[in-house]
């Protein structure tokens, strides 16, 4: 009778350290994705490039609240909630995409719109991952879902600073 | 280990699948897994190995039409390979040797079956999972081979793929493309792996199974994970920027297109060899803990120096990580920055010598014996030795101005890649078909086997460092166009008349292994006489490995253990409780 709860608790451990593991790879492709960033930087004559506009922070910015109030619900046990501001999050960073081709930040007009379009682009697609576990889940797994959510936001957080604000 | 924590463990067992798509194709069983990764990757190692019998063809007798097969695949230039035809050859013999034959033959294959069985476990901590990396992997090879089919045929800028070679400007085609996406592929199925591996062995082995008494193979698995589930996310991170050049238009790799766009096709050698040199490790290191296994086990003695190898093997994989510069010590790099990663290479030869050295004193007063895989790790012993004193040549920044991207450079690196590995491969089929069939393969076939495959390998691989020392360049379509190499076509020649030897001797080890299928003699449960874990069962194990969990009382390699004397053999398994006290307790009848 007490095996059974015992396996149940120790699948759960074995889950989370293979998502921490998981997590760690996920952090070096963004790392790499970083370290491409910091060589074009460094190689650039100027930064930003010479006749960039100026990078919208503030629209980012907004964008970065949607995220954090995505993790906040998942924390007080608000998954359909979390689901839905993970997707205004998508919605508002497929806007912003509109808004940098539009004023020729575009992936093509650039090194500074390159580098931004990669980073998001990629990190978008997590969101999506993490939107997909979400809707398939719900309520159970809470604990590996908000490591998920909290590790996604850390990230988004790094990418925003590192391009947008530095 | 107390009974509580065993019975903690000793959760109900799963029944075995009963449908044919549940047990065979679309199953759960880290065995069956194994098994498929073994299947594709044996495909692809004989494609892979049809199309370098083609490139020794062309350097054998340059714009001689192939015979038997030339009109078939090389139809409108008559039988000839073109240079176009030649490129894309040596790129996709490359590609599918690494990443689709090496890796899943040795970490997908093998890692599989072995890891759960080595530490006592039932099977892998994530199943589903584990379906899941074979099935990308399979999708990844679906996408590579598609890349023959499509206009202006598959990728030609060489497995590493270099920018610009490989961007839109070198290669428009959608070939190179559907390799990016192949490589990817592999890659996520590479890190399920890891992620599946590096947890069970952390969460899984069996009671006493302390890391100390892990057999060495398990070690391999667990390092090469490690360095998997880090690296290769940064061989991801190339692809990904290498997919957006290619379709979205940026410009990461394309030097100085437009002005104030940094963009750098040297980044991408950054990004590509960050991975890439701890890919080689990645590739080795399963075949190292596989020898340092099975050198103990032939010799019936144990592994000499466990401890030294396992700290030398997780130096390796530290050192591993900061020596990729060397690959690119002609890309203009800072003579400062050059001179690092030349002292940082060097030194990783210290951890590696001392691994060698344990295999010597491994082997050094052993009761040898000498069966197929054993022959095997022993020729590994030799291939790696001369491949890892050939990088020595390679690291040193003055030699390697001169002889980079030579044929010694082909040579150094295939009698590592190649050779050894191909040696450890086919020592760990040998040695675990038994377990995975549940029959043995034929003593006389594998040692002709071994033979006809030892002695040509080095002849061609001594023989492209040779040609490459006399300056022969790699990838030349055709060396005979300048004077200075029209001297070297005889030995060409030989190498490749060599080469075709080694290609027909594996025709052997298909037979074997086929026939052995079948026919074979049905194996004991413990074959070898060796006490690790996978041995206490039946061979083929179970669907659940073990009835009961097994309880680990002592290390890998007992050996020649006193203490086995009284029960008439020289082994001792992992999970035996005996009387350890030393014989000389009872006075013996000699002195009495």
């Amino acid at each position: 009778m007490t095996a059974v709860p015992a396996a149940a608790r120790r699948r759960e451990v074995d889950a989370q350290v293979g998502l921490v593991i998981f997590l760690g790879a996920t952090a070096m492709l963004f790392a790499a994705l970083l370290l491409a960033y910091a060589i074009v930087r460094a190689q650039a004559p100027a930064w930003p490039p010479a006749g960039a506009p100026p990078f919208p922070r503030g629209a980012a910015a907004v964008n970065t609240f949607a995220l954090v109030a995505a993790s906040i619900a998942l924390r007080r046990g608000r998954p359909g909630l979390a689901l839905g501001l993970g997707a205004a999050f998508l919605a508002a960073q497929g806007l912003l995409w509109q808004h940098l081709v539009a004023i020729h930040l575009g992936p093509t007009a650039g090194a500074l719109g390159e580098v931004f379009f990669a980073l998001s682009v990629l990190h978008a697609a997590h969101v999506l991952g993490g939107l997909v576990a979400l809707a398939w889940a719900g309520a159970r797994r809470r604990r590996l879902l908000t490591l998920y959510w909290d590790f996604v936001l850390a990230i988004w957080i790094v990418v925003y600073l590192a391009v947008c604000v530095l | 280990m107390s009974e509580r924590q065993v019975a903690s463990i000793d959760e109900e067992i799963e029944p075995a699948p009963t449908g044919f798509l549940r047990r065979y194709v679309f199953s759960h069983d880290h065995k069956v897994i194994g098994r498929q990764f073994l299947f594709l990757g044996l495909g692809f190692l004989a494609v892979g190995g049809l199309m370098a019998m083609l490139i020794r063809w062309q350097l054998a007798r340059p714009g001689a039409p192939v015979p038997v097969v030339g009109k078939l695949l090389f139809g409108p230039s008559g039988g000839v390979i073109s240079p176009v035809a030649y490129t894309a050859l040596f790129t996709m013999h490359g590609t599918i040797m690494i990443f689709f034959a090496v890796t899943p033959i040795l970490i997908g294959g093998f890692g599989n079956f072995c890891l759960p069985l080595l530490i006592g476990a039932r099977d892998m901590a994530f199943p589903r999972l584990n379906m899941a990396s074979f099935w990308t992997m399979f999708a990844a090879t679906a996408v590579l081979t598609a890349s023959f089919f499509v206009p202006l045929g598959p990728p030609e800028a060489g497995w590493t793929a270099y920018a610009t070679l490989s961007t839109a400007i070198g290669a428009p085609g959608p070939g190179q493309t559907l390799w990016v996406v192949a490589i990817y592929l592999n890659g996520a199925s590479s890190v399920m792996g890891a992620v599946n591996y590096i947890t069970t062995v952390l969460r899984l082995r069996a009671p006493g199974m302390t890391y100390t008494r892990m057999p060495l193979t398990v070690w391999g698995f667990f390092l090469t994970s490690i360095l998997n589930a880090l690296f290769v996310p940064v061989l991801a991170a190339a692809m990904v920027l290498l997919l957006f050049d290619r379709l979205l238009g940026t410009q990461f790799f394309i030097a100085g297109s437009t002005p104030g766009a940094g963009g750098d096709p040297i980044l991408y050698q950054h990004l590509f060899w960050l991975f890439g040199h701890p890919e080689v490790y990645i590739l080795i290191l399963p075949a190292w803990g596989i020898v340092g296994d099975l050198l103990s086990f032939f010799a019936r003695k144990p592994a000499f120096g466990y401890r030294v190898t396992v700290g030398a093997l997780c130096g390796v994989v530290l050192l591993s990580t900061v020596v990729y510069g060397h690959h690119m010590f002609t890309t203009g790099m800072s003579p400062l920055l050059g001179e690092s990663f030349m002292l940082l290479t060097m030194i990783i030869s210290v951890p590696t010598a001392l691994i060698v050295l344990s295999w010597l004193g491994t082997l050094w007063r052993g009761a040898i014996r000498f069966p197929t895989p054993m022959l095997f790790c022993l020729g590994l012993v030799f291939t790696f030795g001369v491949g890892g004193l050939t990088g020595l040549y390679l690291a040193d920044i003055t030699a390697d101005l001169y002889l980079h991207d030579t044929y010694f450079v082909v040579g150094h690196f295939h009698l590592i890649m190649a050779a050894a590995l191909l040696m450890s491969l086919f020592a760990a089929t040998y040695f675990w078909f038994p377990k995975m069939f549940g029959r043995m393969m034929s003593e006389g076939l594998g040692k002709l086997h071994f033979w006809l495959t030892f002695v040509p390998l080095n002849l061609v691989f001594f023989g492209m460092l040779a040609i490459g020392y006399e300056g022969m360049e790699r990838r030349l379509y055709d060396p005979s166009v300048f004077d200075f190499l029209k001297p070297l076509l005889p030995l060409n020649r030989a190498i490749s008349h060599a080469a075709y030897l080694l290609g027909a001797a594996q025709l052997v080890f298909v037979l074997n292994f086929f026939w052995s299928l079948a026919r074979g003699p049905r194996a004991a449960a413990n074959p070898w006489q060796v006490g690790t874990l996978e041995w206490s069962v039946a061979s083929p194990p179970p669907h659940h490995n073990f009835d009961r969990i097994p309880i680990v009382v002592r290390g890998p390699h007992e050996l020649g253990h006193p203490a086995a004397r009284p029960l008439g053999r020289d082994w001792l398994s992992q999970t035996e409780l005996v009387d350890e006290t030393p014989p000389a307790a009872a006075p013996s009848p000699e002195t009495a």
